[in-house]
């Protein structure tokens, strides 16, 4: 058994199923680990490799030519995910759909072939981390420092980041904003009328993080209160608002 | 009945949101919109929820009146003129503000305005109509705006407020024109029903000049929607969820949304709930809807005269099914798409997901499971190649004491057999509760 190892990010993970393929040692004898999150194994031969952004794209426009960009999406999504031995995963769903005795109809419906373990764990991957950016639409709470930028703090399980940043910067367009991930160390900063990027392992400056802007305290109070008289107290439920909203999330809002 | 100069901000809201929040439309969904890059805001079509109040209900909008003063007395309302309430009205200036800093921070998907009635009905129209103006205009908000179309206001007005809009609401009230003149002496039947049909065509006639002109302003893009108040007239659930379908049909409403009264005013006309408002009730209703909508149910097959009202222990959708057996079981790898949404326990996405899943293989029992179907409920309806999971009756009774006692787990094989033993007793299947048997099921 070979075992690549490759770095946690969703070039890293590209570049190793680049380099496990064209190995050539057979996809049997293959396989794919994260190099933070494994444990040594016994009889085994350890290949370290070198994320190339150049590889990465290679197989990202095959991935996308041959099985579709559903396909491509949900892969890309399982990526971002935290759990440990998703790169595996994610090559076993790659060599389904694009060894070469595959038809074209097969290779863009593989996505959907449940019945495969890998694929069903690629899928579910996907759908965690989905929903989990789909949390951060929602519960992402910006503060308006001194310097004007806006600044939010979260914790997330998976990587998330890249998957909101599209639709925040298409939401505040003219606004300077920053999203830290403080599970991750990684920073979305978006510039007025500039295009959004990640500055991964970068923690923000502490002490600028809680200057706040004059009207900001007040602003919030507006929000709590809001909250509070909003709540129709013959209806109070509140086992049905924390299935909705988890306590985890609470500790960075504003209004948690 | 005063309306208090220079209140402060802070107050003024918790008013005016305190007076708002019997309204339950609280969506932000039906309509993709990117932003322009030059103002702030886009929208998605399926909605998000920024928040969750107290009572488990999401807070996606910016929920307000913009005054809670009002000329009409219905007997249910907060508001009403004889109500000795505090009553505030916002400026058009302090709702953009509060939508704009409210918004960029994140809190809230967008606006929603609606108000009691201030002198008439077109004058409180023409100060929504404004406020709504200098939000899109002036403030630049391209976010989700949902407003109340004030019955009794001019067509011309309405139609104006249509364009700035996404979506419009009129608020059918009650579910019969006897009891809206019975509690609503204000309104009738017929005002409610002009403005919904207005913006019902309006929507119509734009649709098609976008079709011809792309860049042709849209009216109420995200539809319209209305609510009813549940429980504080002696309509029974059929006759709601008949409403609620003609609705649907007539008015091509994109949502009706259903309220449990609640009570806020004593009054002889009202009813006393002293078990709350009839929340379970609101539930199947809503059940219901969902069947109406996308599961291709028709309100005359869930109910009926003679069955009036839903099941309180089952689902509508497992309800039907029991009465239905006969359509049972249905086979997994064959049945089309409509046939699966009939099934407990599968829905829209899981079907989908099977009918894509099964192109290339045939599923069994666990990829079911994977695929989403929830088998605690589906499996008594269905076959995988033509077995069942485990050997199972199909017959009324047994499903539903299964269906009722087995909530979480799927039953094991022992429940069709039983071991004979000398003290034989009910404790297999728990006794049958008095209510159920009163219910009739």
């Amino acid at each position: 058994m070979v075992i690549f190892q490759c770095e946690d990010s969703v070039d890293g993970i590209f570049t190793g199923v680049y380099d496990a393929w064209d190995s050539r040692i057979g996809h049997e004898a293959v396989a794919l680990r994260l190099r933070e999150k494994m444990d040594l194994e016994l009889f085994a031969e350890y290949r370290e490799v070198e994320t190339d952004a150049q590889k990465a794209a290679k197989v990202a426009r095959s991935v996308r030519s041959k099985m579709g960009q559903d396909a491509y999406r949900v892969i890309y999504q399982a990526a971002l995910s935290a759990y440990p031995e998703k790169a595996d995963c994610i090559y076993r769903v790659i060599v389904h759909g694009m060894s070469a005795n595959v038809t074209k109809y097969e290779a863009q419906n593989v996505i959907w072939n449940l019945q495969s373990r890998d694929v069903c764990r690629v899928f579910e991957l996907s759908r965690k981390v989905g929903n989990e950016a789909h949390r951060y639409f929602q519960f992402v709470r910006f503060r308006e420092l001194d310097s004007g930028v806006l600044f939010s703090e979260i914790q997330a399980e998976n990587q998330v980041l890249p998957l909101i940043g599209e639709h925040f910067s298409d939401r505040f367009p003219n606004e300077n904003f920053m999203i830290y991930d403080n599970g991750h160390n990684d920073c979305l900063i978006h510039g007025k009328q500039r295009p959004w990027f990640i500055l991964r392992d970068t923690s923000p400056d502490e002490v600028a993080k809680d200057q706040l802007a004059v009207r900001e305290e007040e602003m919030q109070e507006l929000w709590k209160g809001f909250c509070r008289s909003i709540s129709v107290e013959a209806r109070e439920n509140r086992g049905l608002q924390r299935q909705f909203w988890p306590l985890k999330f609470r500790r960075w809002m504003t209004e948690g | 009945m005063e309306i208090a100069k220079n209140m402060d901000l802070y107050k003024k809201l918790e008013i005016l949101s305190d007076a708002a929040k019997y309204d339950v439309a609280c969506t932000s969904s039906g309509i993709d919109r990117k932003g322009s890059g030059k103002g702030m805001g886009n929208c998605t079509a399926a909605g998000i929820c920024h928040s969750f109040s107290a009572d488990g209900r999401c807070i996606a909008l910016l929920k307000i009146l913009f005054t809670n003063e009002c000329v009409f007395d219905c007997k249910y309302c907060v508001n009403r003129s004889s109500n000795d309430v505090e009553r505030a009205a916002f400026t058009p200036d302090e709702v953009c503000r509060l939508t704009i800093e409210f918004y960029r921070r994140n809190y809230i998907e967008g606006l929603f305005l609606s108000s009691g009635i201030l002198k008439s009905p077109s004058y409180t129209m023409e100060l929504l109509y404004q406020t709504l103006y200098k939000l899109r205009h002036e403030y630049h908000f391209e976010g989700y705006i949902h407003v109340k179309a004030i019955p009794g206001a001019p067509q011309e007005l309405i139609e104006k407020t249509g364009f700035l809009a996404d979506r419009m609401s009129v608020n059918l009230e009650l579910p019969t024109a006897e009891s809206l003149r019975r509690l609503a002496p204000h309104k009738t039947r017929k005002k409610i029903l002009a403005p919904m049909r207005q913006v019902q065509l309006s929507r119509k006639e734009h649709k098609n000049e976008l079709m011809l002109f792309k860049n042709a302003p849209q009216f109420v893009p995200a539809g319209q929607s209305t609510q009813m108040i549940i429980g504080a007239t002696p309509e029974n659930d059929y006759q709601i969820l008949s409403v609620a379908e003609s609705l649907y049909q007539k008015f091509e409403l994109k949502r009706v949304f259903y309220s449990a009264f609640v009570q806020v005013n004593q009054d002889a006309e009202l009813p006393a709930l002293p078990g709350g408002p009839p929340l379970l009730r609101e539930h199947r209703l809503y059940q219901a809807d969902w069947l109406l909508r996308f599961y291709g149910f028709g309100a005359g097959e869930l109910l009926s005269e003679k069955r009036p009202n839903f099941n309180v222990f089952l689902d509508p959708k497992c309800d039907w099914a029991l009465s239905h057996l006969e359509q049972f079981p249905v086979e997994i790898n064959r049945a089309d798409y409509y046939t699966l949404l009939r099934v407990p326990g599968i829905g829209p996405k899981s079907a989908q997901r099977i009918i894509k899943a099964r192109r290339i293989s045939s599923l069994d029992f666990a990829d079911l499971k994977r695929a989403g179907v929830v088998l605690k409920r589906a499996i008594y309806f269905i076959t995988c190649s033509g077995r069942q999971m485990y050997p199972l009756k199909i017959e009324e009774d047994f499903i539903l004491r299964n269906l009722m006692y087995s909530q979480s787990r799927t039953p094991a094989e022992t429940v069709t057999y039983r071991q004979l033993s000398l003290f034989d007793d009910d404790r297999v299947f728990g006794e049958v509760p008095q209510q159920l048997l009163q219910a009739g099921v």
